[in-house]
């Protein structure tokens, strides 16, 4: 009854509000809402130059902030509050509120994707443009869900921030050893200093630890050449001379290059350097997301829930593998070939600047196809236009686990990885797919 | 005269005072009649995405070719024809390009040089090209002279025809066997992709690698293979010098290499061969070695080097600009690669004859000239001293980081598997590298002051090659300039009758007509200047065959000696200036340089055996700046620590060395004559200490001596045990470790003495640093001696007043008080009075002096009878600019509240303090950074007070150092006075001074040493000094003149040690072998 009377004094507030005016309609949030907010997010991390693991971190906070508004007012998703790490129950919408959740969701997506970026201008001219055309046709409903979703989003920040990200910004930097052939050194031609060297100190999400999927040792430097480890290094080099006999349109080429995924790849000629920038293998996987959405005519909710679990598993996978390369500290095939057998010798694809072992592409495409499969199932058929825009051209696969294949030989291909590496870099990331799947309690199906 | 006249001419008298003349007046193309433009214009075939040195530019040659006594110009150009350009006098030009013949027919020009090749007494011209790569065609050519104002191209006939990547070529007579031999330097083209190994030099390409072409009678044979000469693909030849360095009378050369190959210094072997002996006489180089030059500018009779860099002055245009490596790669490049030590700015190597240069551009102020080309020394306003110019600028710079990093992509990135990825855009986007051209004059103490802007006019343009030559007979030397895209400049010297000169050209027997090699010392009351004639000189360029001194306002020449290429020599006495001479051998006799040269006598001589000292200290892998990036200097590297006492009661000193990280300690005991390392002591056990001082006494009075050890290395932090120090009691057989007082720092420095008068030694143990959190300040304390016990002395004023590096014990009131006088970094020397068993600070300097204080000594180096000190500071010769107006700053704080802290270190320029990092370096610490400064250019220019809010820099604690030379507080009845050492004991820290009378005269003196490496690439090394001995006041020599040879060392401490009844000095390094000298007297 008390309840009843609340209602009714609400109702008469608003429609003393807006009585001299007409019903205004709802604003209308779509899917391309959210994949244009990502595309843009993505766009922003080529130019600002986002490592693969700070791209993944960028990903999932945004995508885990909408997800929980929507889950708020949809049944069949589950809240992930207490299933990743120190994740609680984001805060309600005050009743009285207008709140329109796919509204609120977008808004936290794009504002804490700002957040996490460096060039925030991009970010805020679309953002700007949204919220005139929202404002002009809905200002309360607007502003209602606009404060939902800054309140959530400050909430879903306050957790972010407690991921021990800025911590690891101060720590040491990754100390090279020349003296020790076995280990990691800078390569060329930039020869950065190793990437991230602390992220498996990163607060993970359904992950017990970052080691929790630690893989086997990789064979034991040697340059014995009846060693494992000899034998994996020669199969690269004939690899690549193999390719290279074959020409640029070869296929391994071809495969190398549509999963290059290196944010930073320098050229250098005299004084004159620049740099050739693409997405991030989690970039690529994200795309992959997108596409398998709008083929399986997902809408919104499904929608973000799929790149919501996605990302998670992006996100852990880089943790686990970054966990394992500054464990094994494994030195690129550059360096060896360079030193032993060809000092003119270049890959195919430019070496990233972190150590060989596991290989990152392979471990993060071995979690985000297990999520997509589980999501989207087997044997879903796609065609991959992600690395259009990057002048590639676009590949067809026969289901996910196809494609993350693909991309874990194709760094053979390039040169950049032994075989080890790659095989068991799949299995290591469809371990992380298969704990989030398994783990997180998501879909009410 | 009215009012208003007078104002009118007060005001025009005012105007004149205003509008101050340049030295150099710039006449124009059309009142000159030289219209010469290196027009080049990037096409979608050929730019410098293409060709790495698409904006190198021509040649200028100087000289005389018609013999009328003016002297004329020849001007190469890119893609233009040649020109030749005949001086009518009065500065009016004449183009006879047609009628000489001389026009050319290459493609793509670089340098054009003029020597007598031929020998019969008049000037031909060589003419480089690139050839054989991006459709350039042509080959190198010869125009020899006919002697009528015309040319006959006769390369093929004396084998110079190259068809290779030539930038220059240079003349001299390497053999000695009278006739003129050539130097050709080929640059190489390919893309810097991986460092590639330092051998690749050994491996000699036809098309890059330089080559040595002897002269055998009217052609040219290839030599370079026989004669030593490096011919690698990665020789990126640019600079030539030429000169006798070691002063042995046979001719040498120096080369500047750009990119990751180094320089090479070739020694000639005097039997046709050279050696590169780089490493041996250069501790580090430029990186992107450009143009370079010689002259003796210290009045020693030796010839210095300049190699030029392209290190920005400009705020905006430095922090926009790629930078030097990490601090990483430069150990991979050095240690794995096997290059050497390369840094991004202009060298100025001062020569030391046969030890190191000292290198001292930043000291003298000619390091930062941004894309520099060509660099010239000569007395342009004639006042005795040696003055520079160096020519500035590119079309386009391609490392704007900007970009590098963001604009480049949006154009390039689909394009970039060949090389024909050219895109008109992509170029357009690279900003304009345009720059005024330099000039400084020359003065005292090895500096030199900027006068660009002043001499000569500051305005922006792209110029590269230059040559000198007196065009209008007024006996000043004038410059000739190529510029890119506009007409060549003339710069016309002013001085005129300002101040006397006197200049000498030589008519020396054919086949090298103008004396090439020849050598002039000339004295003038005492002074010394000496000049060599090499003509191929700066970039690309040569100048006019003439030797020029200037004389200021002496009016007569003491002397002249000249010293003919065949090394025989005459002497001209009581010439008076303003003259042109034309000298020929006469009444010659044999030259010997001891006679120029002067000589010290030497007083130490290294111990071949070093006494049996085979002690190697070498340094763990631990870098600083990969845990704090942004600290200015590291700590880790204080080591070794070094005691020197009788361990073994038999009255011998022996020594301890003190371990790195997991390098054990070790004990050297003296035997007969000879050290022997004693095995399994137990100090040895505390090998993960890292040992920064030790000291041996007998601390519990049983007539046996102890060992006390401070212990640091900046790794441990916190409360972790090996940054407690040690402290070992000698028992009857063995030592045993002795509780001391728990304190956790990095130690700095070790000092006892008895302060309290109790019969005991007493300790003061002073620290430098808090682990992982510089600028924090640390605890130093006095350690009471109770029978051997120590315990803190508590409440004392100098606990926690600063990063200690040095104390003494010393009692400067003699108040029969010891009192105790500590240094240290970032902070004044504090004088603290004892008042029986308590500490007061006095306040004893007479001004305001904070330092980066490394050592403290008392000597009485003005021999008035009290004692003054000596105080080792940072040296000059660094990034850090501090004065008592506007000090070095460093800003501590915890800039990005994440719970660890920074140092932000500012120099003061044009009105603000700017921080010495770029954007990516403190965004490699404060990544916020990023986000409010989403491009280069936004944080370019920027001071601290606009990088940072109000709010975040008012937490900081700022530090301040206002003196970073080292020197002496002089004592006037106990108020001290500082003042600073000459230059040549600024080029790096002072470690060490030592007190003894080492020449055995009865007087003491003291023997200085220093050098240090713990500094980021962008720092450089500071590893040129060779130590120096205090006389006094007026008497320091350097210690590579007395036997000494600290050059690449970095010493850490000296001690004397007692042999047999004689004495040593045994010099500690850091990372390297110990020294032993003997004193020779």
């Amino acid at each position: 009854m008390k309840q009843f009377k609340l209602y009714v004094i609400a109702t008469l507030i608003v429609m003393g509000l807006f009585s001299c005016k007409e019903n205004l309609d709802p604003i209308e949030v779509t899917t391309e809402h959210f994949h244009t907010a990502i595309d843009k997010v993505v766009d922003v991390m080529i130019h600002d130059i986002f490592s693969p693991p700070v791209a993944s971190r960028v990903f999932v906070y945004p995508n885990i902030a909408a997800y929980e508004i929507l889950a708020q007012n949809d049944t069949a998703y589950f809240s992930l509050k207490n299933q990743i790490k120190h994740l609680g129950a984001i805060p309600s919408p005050n009743e009285s509120k207008r709140v329109n959740y796919p509204l609120a969701a977008l808004i936290a997506h794009i504002h804490l994707s700002k957040q996490l970026i460096f060039s925030e201008a991009k970010i805020e001219t679309h953002r700007d443009s949204l919220y005139n055309v929202w404002e002009a046709k809905n200002p309360r409903e607007f502003k209602e869900s606009k404060a939902y979703g800054l309140e959530v989003a400050a909430y879903i920040s306050d957790w972010m921030n407690k991921d021990n990200y800025a911590q690891t910004r101060t720590m040491p930097k990754f100390s090279v050893d020349s003296e020790d052939e076995g280990r990691w050194q800078p390569t060329p031609p930039s020869y950065m200093d190793g990437l991230e060297p602390h992220w498996n100190k990163i607060r993970s999400f359904v992950l017990e630890s970052a080691d929790q999927f630690k893989p086997a040792p990789p064979p034991k430097f040697s340059m014995n050449k009846n060693s494992d480890f000899y034998k994996e290094l020669i199969e690269v080099y004939e690899i690549s001379k193999e390719i290279t006999k074959k020409g640029d349109t070869s296929e391994e080429i071809a495969i190398a290059q549509f999963w290059d995924c290196n944010p930073y790849v320098s050229v250098n000629r005299g004084h004159l350097m620049f740099a050739v920038k693409k997405i991030t293998p989690g970039a690529h996987w994200i795309g992959i997301t997108k596409i398998a959405t709008k083929k399986g005519k997902a809408d919104v909710n499904r929608t973000v829930f799929a790149y919501t679990k996605t990302s998670i598993a992006i996100a852990d996978a880089f943790i686990s593998c970054w966990d394992e390369k500054y464990r094994s500290n494994l030195v690129r095939p550059e360096t060896l070939i360079n030193t032993y057998f060809d000092d003119e010798w270049k890959p195919i694809l430019q070496t990233p600047p972190f150590p060989e072992y596991s290989s990152g592409h392979s471990v993060v495409s071995g979690a985000a196809s297990t999520v997509l499969t589980s999501i989207f199932g087997e044997n879903f058929s796609f065609s991959d236009d992600t690395e259009v825009p990057f002048g590639l051209p676009i590949r067809s696969y026969k289901s996910f686990k196809h494609a993350a294949d693909e991309a874990a030989i194709s760094r053979m291909y390039g040169g950049i990885h032994y075989r080890t590496a790659v095989e068991v870099g799949v299995v290591q990331g469809r371990k992380v797919g298969e704990l989030v799947t398994e783990k997180l309690t998501m879909f009410n199906n | 005269m009215s009012n208003r006249a007078i104002i009118l001419c007060f005001s025009l008298l005012l105007l004149a005072c205003n509008k101050k003349e340049l030295l150099f007046k710039n006449p124009t193309s059309q009142e000159t009649g030289l219209f010469f433009e290196n027009t080049i214009t990037p096409s979608d075939d050929l730019n410098i995405l293409d060709y790495l040195y698409y904006y190198n530019g021509g040649g200028v040659a100087l000289g005389d070719i018609n013999n009328d006594g003016l002297v004329d110009i020849f001007l190469s150009a890119n893609q233009e024809k040649n020109k030749l350009y005949i001086n009518k006098g009065n500065l009016k030009f004449e183009d006879i390009t047609t009628k000489s013949n001389v026009s050319g027919n290459s493609s793509w020009n670089t340098g054009a040089v003029m020597g007598d090749i031929n020998g019969d007494g008049l000037l031909d011209i060589y003419v480089c090209a690139v050839v054989g790569v991006h459709g350039f065609y042509g080959y190198n050519e010869l125009y020899i002279n006919n002697g009528d104002e015309t040319f006959t191209e006769s390369a093929e006939q004396y084998k110079l025809d190259f068809d290779t990547y030539s930038s220059s070529a240079a003349f001299l007579d390497f053999d000695l066997d009278g006739d003129l031999d050539i130097y050709l330097l080929n640059h190489a083209i390919h893309t810097q992709e991986s460092f590639g190994k330092a051998d690749l030099r050994h491996k000699r390409n036809e098309q890059t690698g330089d080559r040595l072409l002897r002269n055998d009678g009217g052609t040219f044979t290839d030599v370079s293979e026989s004669a030593g000469i490096f011919g690698g693909i990665n020789g990126y030849g640019l600079g030539i010098s030429i000169a006798d360095f070691n002063q042995d009378g046979f001719p040498d050369i120096y080369i500047g290499n750009d990119f990751h190959e180094d320089d090479y210094y070739y020694i000639n072997n005097r039997d046709g061969t050279f050696s590169d002996q780089l490493k041996d006489y250069f501790g580090h180089t430029s990186r992107f070695s450009m143009g370079n030059d010689v002259a003796d500018i210290n009045h020693d009779g030796l010839p210095d080097i300049i190699s030029l860099d392209m290190l920005p002055e400009e705020e905006v245009v430095l922090k926009t600009s790629e930078g030097d490596d990490n601090i990483q790669i430069q150990k991979l490049r050095t240690k794995k690669y096997g290059y050497h030590y390369q840094f991004t700015r202009n060298m100025l190597y001062v020569n030391q004859q046969n030890s190191g240069y000292l290198e001292t551009a930043l000291l003298s102020g000619i390091a930062a000239t941004d894309w520099s080309w060509s660099s010239l020394f000569a007395d342009f306003n004639q006042d005795g001293e040696q003055d520079l110019f160096i020519s500035n600028g590119i079309s386009k710079r391609p490392n704007d980081l900007d970009f590098i990093k963001f604009i480049s992509n949006e154009q390039i990135q689909k394009k970039i598997d060949n090389t024909k990825l050219v895109d008109q855009k992509a170029l357009q986007m690279m900003p304009s590298g345009e720059a005024h051209n330099y000039i400084f004059k020359g003065v005292k103490n090895l500096e030199f002051e900027d006068k660009s802007g002043e001499w000569i006019s500051n305005k922006k343009g792209v110029s590269g090659a230059t040559a000198l030559g007196d065009l209008d007979n007024d006996g000043d030397l004038d410059l000739v300039v190529s510029n890119i895209n506009e007409n060549v400049s003339l710069y016309i010297n002013q001085t005129n009758e300002k101040a006397n000169y006197l200049q000498l050209k030589f008519d020396y027997p054919s086949p090298n007509t103008f004396g090439i090699g020849t050598k002039v010392y000339s004295y003038t009351k005492g002074e010394l200047q000496f000049k060599e004639l090499y003509t191929v000189r700066g970039f690309q360029s040569s100048s006019e065959p003439t030797v020029h001194f200037g004389y200021g306002a002496i009016q007569q020449v003491d002397s002249i000696t000249i010293v003919w290429p065949n090394k025989m020599c005459q002497t001209i006495r009581n010439i008076p200036v303003n003259q042109q001479l034309t000298i020929r051998p006469e009444k010659t006799k044999p030259f010997n340089y001891s006679t120029i040269l002067k000589k010290e006598t030497p007083i130490f001589k290294k111990v071949s055996n070093n006494l049996g000292l085979n002690f190697i200290h070498s340094e763990d892998n631990y870098t600083d700046f990969n845990r704090q990036k942004l600290i200015p200097y590291q700590n880790s590297d204080s080591g070794p620590a070094v005691a020197v006492g009788d361990l073994n009661n038999d009255g011998k000193d022996d020594i301890y060395f003190g371990g790195s990280k997991f390098n054990p300690a070790k004990v050297y005991l003296q035997k007969e004559g000879l050290y022997e390392e004693e095995k399994n002591q137990i100090f040895a056990n505390d090998s993960i200490n890292e040992d920064v001082v030790a000291l041996i006494a007998d601390f519990n009075n049983d007539t046996k001596n102890d060992l006390f050890i401070g212990t640091g290395g900046a790794d441990f932090y916190s409360k972790m045990k090996p940054l407690l120090d040690t402290y070992f009691i000698q028992n009857n057989t063995s030592f045993t470790k002795e509780q001391l007082p728990d304190y956790f720092e990095n130690a700095s420095v070790i000092e006892a003495h008895d302060y309290d008068n109790d019969g005991d030694l007493d300790v003061f143990v002073g620290n430098d640093i808090v682990s992982n959190d510089f600028g924090a300040m640390p605890n130093s304390y006095i350690l009471i001696n109770n029978k051997g016990k120590f315990s803190i002395l508590e409440n004392q004023p100098f606990q926690n007043i600063g990063m200690i590096t040095d104390a003494i014990w010393e009692d400067y009131d003699s108040d029969g008080f010891v009192d105790l006088i500590l240094v240290g970094e970032w902070m004044t020397p504090k004088f603290f009075k004892n008042r029986k068993g308590n500490f007061v600070e006095e306040n004893l300097i007479n001004s305001k002096l904070t330092g980066l204080w490394q050592q403290i000594a008392p000597f009485d180096i003005d021999k008035d009878g009290d004692v003054d000190f000596l105080l080792g500071n940072w040296g000059k010769n660094s990034k850090f600019e501090a004065s008592q107006e506007h000090p070095l700053r460093m800003y501590y704080s915890d800039f990005d509240e994440n719970g660890s802290t920074e140092t932000i270190l500012c120099n003061f320029k044009n009105g603000a303090y700017y921080p010495l990092l770029g954007l990516d370096e403190l965004a490699s610490q404060i990544v916020s950074l990023r986000k409010k400064f989403t491009n280069y250019k936004s944080f370019a220019g920027k001071s601290i007070n606009a990088i940072f809010e109000k709010s975040v820099l008012k937490k900081a604690r700022i530090f301040e150092v206002n003196t970073l030379a080292s020197g002496y507080l002089k004592n006037e009845n106990n108020t001290y006075t500082f003042v600073p050492f000459k230059n040549e004991l600024q080029v790096s820290p002072i470690s060490s001074f030592l007190e003894y009378d080492f020449n055995a005269n009865g007087v003491n003196e003291v023997l200085v040493a220093g050098n240090y490496f713990g500094v980021s690439p962008y720092h450089g090394r500071f590893d040129s000094f060779p130590g120096a001995l205090i006389v006094n006041e007026d008497k320091i020599i350097l210690g590579n003149k007395i036997g000494l040879n600290f050059s690449q060392k970095a010493v850490k401490k000296l001690n004397i040690i007692k042999v047999q009844n004689k004495s040593y000095v045994l010099a500690t390094i850091n990372n390297d072998s110990a020294q032993v000298y003997q004193l020779i007297k």
